[in-house]
């Protein structure tokens, strides 16, 4: 294994022996009264990167939404820091408390600045404490010679990594991310996760990762969780899950047809060892 | 909410970078329009919204002729200060004047309706009727007269002149009060010229009738007042004057309190009587010398219907 | 075409020489119909993002009616209110008829289906998923609709001037409800009617060109507001 395969183990080690952070009981969503999603359960530690996959229209998105508190479940609960989220009241704190980035920018109809500061804004956080912030998370998603810029006129990239930047100024306790990387092109899309994952560990985000990339999947995330069918079929180590599929839908998902063209900083082998 | 300090950040420690970064973060013209919409809201707001009316209001109906006229202008502002009130002139048709009065809309009518005001105060709708003055309007035609009217033995026979030549005859056909007067000319007449090739109904005002008749050189029933404003702009001549049939007659009617604790009675009633006073009658009877050389109205205070038209007789 | 720079010069001539009435009248004009249009705004742009955004049985009809709403004649609507005016009638006792207040609610009534109208189409035309990632940053309900109508303000401008446009230049309710009483309630669109009854076409012109002359400097000025920083 290389050295940067050798540190991920070592983090991911480290996170494993933290207290629940977030918590899914029981979580069943309908839509058009078909159940679209029921989860058992499912905790996360603070910190983890929790990469989830599955085909589409298997549940992923939900999941996510329901997590972000967008959507109301019809049943089950959700906890934060062992609380239970309670609907009817103090739902827009414990909406605060999270973020949320869509595969679409959605960015605003104004400056790059202006988005990232838009987090703030509502949270009442005055001017002269918002721009530190949003200076120095431009700077870290090296969009800083863009803050001017109005937000129609940038790239793909150049886009996702403004809408990034707005939901990580919240120093957000879960960070969702909807397939944020989808619509991007492949150089694109690496440089992304490339600067994204040092900025996660650094703020111990806990992260939610929805992605069809399979190779996302076993790079970013530090257990993996296969979603089939709205049931979260199985939640292990990327190893784990290469080494013992739960069935066969799972091993088929990563199984590779053919074996992926060879790079130099290959991190994993496209067949289990 | 908790915020993480930066552990290790790379940011960026270029001294170029932190000016560049903190003025671009400043929302620019936001304060510029932010003053022009205040600007622009306390112009609007700035509108006499409170200006409902507070002291007592008068409603008058009258005809849209009799407000242009600007006799009111010059007779209203008396009563106005004896009395405390303040008239509001409804300057609409007569019919529609006469309309809102049975509704109890205005507490007074100045109008020129005649043919049925009678019938109007039989009805109920008002509970005095007292002449106030009179305009006499004239038949004006082409200036060379091709239907001599002008050498006709009388009214009837002048109309009958006309309706026999081919001038025509262009009507404002609006059911105002001079429309239905012309209409009494013509049965009295015992003419029907609905229908007719030479008859022209407009539906239109006095100028714009005035302006249709002078185009085809065609003959029209104007009032004098009109005339006589536009006399510079028309090629036309007056044909036939002077006729007791050719009085227009104007009322002031009393709305039936009855119609609503609103009507002001007390109000219509002195406004009745300061219309008939000398004071008023006065100011009536030298309207218009200024500006047209001749008075428009006739100060009637006093006289009835019968005593200036006697030969005319009640609509049918 | 005489009659047209006719009216030209005088209006020109009359408004440097700062003629009372006319400045009076032209006034009048823009607070009757400014006054309407920003209530319409107040009223009408929450009510449209409402109107886009929930679900509620008979949310059909609604939009339907507000879209009828949009072609209803200026004369009808002025009849409507004068009725309701009327001192006969049920809000005959605030003894409004006759009055700029009259005028700016019937104004109100015709340019609210204009704004909401407008609005629902401003704010349907969004992306449906903003509505997600904004909740998704921690706004409130009220910052929601706040964040919403700022990414709509674009075709909401255009709403603000359609509805402005429309109460500026009707009569039709105008001289029903408000009389045209000299000082009073003569605006530029009811002023430049009597003219034309009274046969003066060269006042009625240099009425009608002082009212474009408004409509151009006011719309001239939403429309830079509304095109700010965005060159193309």
């Amino acid at each position: 294994m290389s050295a940067g395969q050798i540190e991920q183990v070592e983090r991911r080690a480290d996170v494993a022996n933290a207290t629940p952070h977030v918590e899914v009981r029981g979580l069943v969503v309908r839509r058009s009264g078909r159940v679209v999603l029921d989860v058992d359960g499912l905790e996360l530690r603070r910190g983890e990167i929790l990469a989830l996959v599955g085909p589409n229209g298997a549940g992923k998105s939900t999941l996510v939404t329901a997590l972000a508190l967008l959507e109301r479940p019809a049943a089950g609960t959700i906890l934060l820091d062992g609380e239970q989220v309670d609907w009817r009241r103090g739902l827009l704190a414990a909406r605060r408390r999270l973020a949320i980035v869509f595969q679409e920018p959605l960015l605003f109809d104004t400056t790059v600045a202006d988005n990232v500061a838009t987090g703030l804004k509502l949270r009442g956080i005055s001017g002269r404490e918002r721009e530190p912030l949003v200076a120095r998370w431009l700077d870290r998603l090296g969009i800083v010679h863009l803050a001017r810029r109005q937000a129609r006129t940038l790239s793909g990239g150049e886009a996702q990594r403004t809408s990034l930047a707005r939901a990580l100024v919240l120093a957000p306790e879960l960070l969702l991310l909807d397939e944020p990387f989808a619509a991007l092109d492949a150089p694109t899309r690496e440089a992304l996760t490339d600067d994204l994952l040092p900025l996660l560990r650094e703020t111990a985000t806990t992260t939610v990762l929805v992605t069809h990339d399979r190779d996302e999947a076993l790079e970013m995330g530090d257990r993996i969780g296969v979603i089939l069918d709205g049931r979260l079929v199985q939640v292990d180590r990327p190893e784990a899950v290469l080494a013992a599929p739960a069935n066969e839908a799972v091993a088929a998902f990563f199984r590779r047809r053919r074996p992926a063209a060879p790079r130099s900083d290959a991190i994993l082998h496209s067949s289990p060892t | 909410m908790s915020r993480r300090p930066p552990a290790g950040a790379s940011h960026c420690a270029r001294p170029h970078c932190a000016p560049l970064l903190l003025p671009s973060l400043r929302r620019r013209g936001g304060w510029g329009v932010r003053a022009f919409f205040v600007l622009v809201v306390s112009l609007a707001l700035a509108i006499p919204i409170s200006a409902h009316a507070d002291e007592p209001r008068l409603l008058l109906g009258t005809t849209v002729g009799m407000e242009r006229s600007g006799l009111l202008e010059i007779l209203l502002p008396p009563f106005e200060r004896q009395t405390g009130r303040q008239v509001t002139v409804v300057a609409v048709s007569a019919p529609q004047a006469l309309g809102l009065g049975v509704r109890g809309e205005v507490d007074a009518l100045l109008v020129d309706a005649t043919d049925d005001e009678p019938g109007y105060v039989a009805a109920g709708h008002a509970v005095d009727r007292r002449l106030v003055m009179h305009a006499d309007e004239v038949v004006v035609g082409p200036r060379n007269d091709p239907a001599q009217a002008a050498t006709a033995s009388g009214l009837d026979d002048a109309l009958r002149r006309i309706a026999a030549s081919n001038s025509g005859w262009v009507s404002r056909a609006d059911n105002s009060g001079l429309h239905q007067l012309e209409k009494r000319l013509w049965r009295e007449a015992g003419l029907d010229p609905i229908g007719q090739a030479w008859y022209q109904p407009l539906g239109q005002g006095m100028a714009q009738t005035l302006t249709a008749a002078t185009e085809r050189q065609a003959y029209v029933l104007a009032d004098r007042l009109t005339f006589v404003e536009r006399r510079d702009l028309l090629d036309l001549a007056v044909a036939v004057e002077g006729a007791p049939e050719l009085l227009r007659l104007y009322h002031v009617l009393v709305v039936n309190p009855l119609k609503g604790s609103w009507i002001d009675e007390a109000g219509a009633r002195a406004l009745a009587e300061y219309l008939g006073s000398a004071d008023a009658q006065a100011i009536i009877q030298t309207f218009g010398q200024e500006r047209f050389g001749r008075p428009i109205f006739v100060p009637d205070a006093g006289r009835t219907e019968q005593e200036l038209r006697p030969a005319s007789r009640p609509a049918a | 075409m005489d009659l047209f720079f006719e009216g030209l010069a005088r209006a020109v001539t009359l408004l440097l020489q700062g003629d009372r009435e006319l400045l009076r009248v032209t006034l009048l004009s823009l607070q009757v119909s400014g006054t309407a249009t920003i209530l319409c705004l107040l009223v009408g742009v929450p009510l449209g993002t409402a109107l886009a955004l929930t679900r509620f049985p008979g949310r059909g009809i609604a939009l339907g009616l507000v879209n009828t709403g949009m072609g209803l004649p200026p004369v009808v609507v002025g009849l409507i209110v004068s009725i309701m005016l009327w001192r006969t009638g049920p809000l005959g006792q605030l003894r409004l008829l006759y009055t700029p207040t009259a005028m700016v609610i019937a104004q109100c009534v015709i340019a609210l289906p204009i704004v909401v109208g407008l609005t629902v189409a401003a704010i349907q035309q969004l992306n449906p998923k903003l509505r997600l990632q904004i909740l998704g940053l921690g706004a409130s309900r009220m910052q929601l609709l706040w964040l919403l109508i700022r990414e709509a303000r674009l075709p909401l401008l255009a709403a603000v001037m359609a509805g402005f446009g429309a109460v500026i230049s009707e009569v039709g309710a105008s001289i029903m409800v408000g009389g045209n009483l000299l000082g009073q309630t003569r605006v530029l669109t009811t002023a430049t009617v009597m003219e034309v009854s009274k046969g003066e076409f060269g006042a009625a012109m240099a009425f009608s060109v002082v009212l474009l002359l408004l409509v151009y400097t006011v719309n001239a000025l939403l429309t830079w507001v509304q095109q700010r920083g965005r060159p193309l």
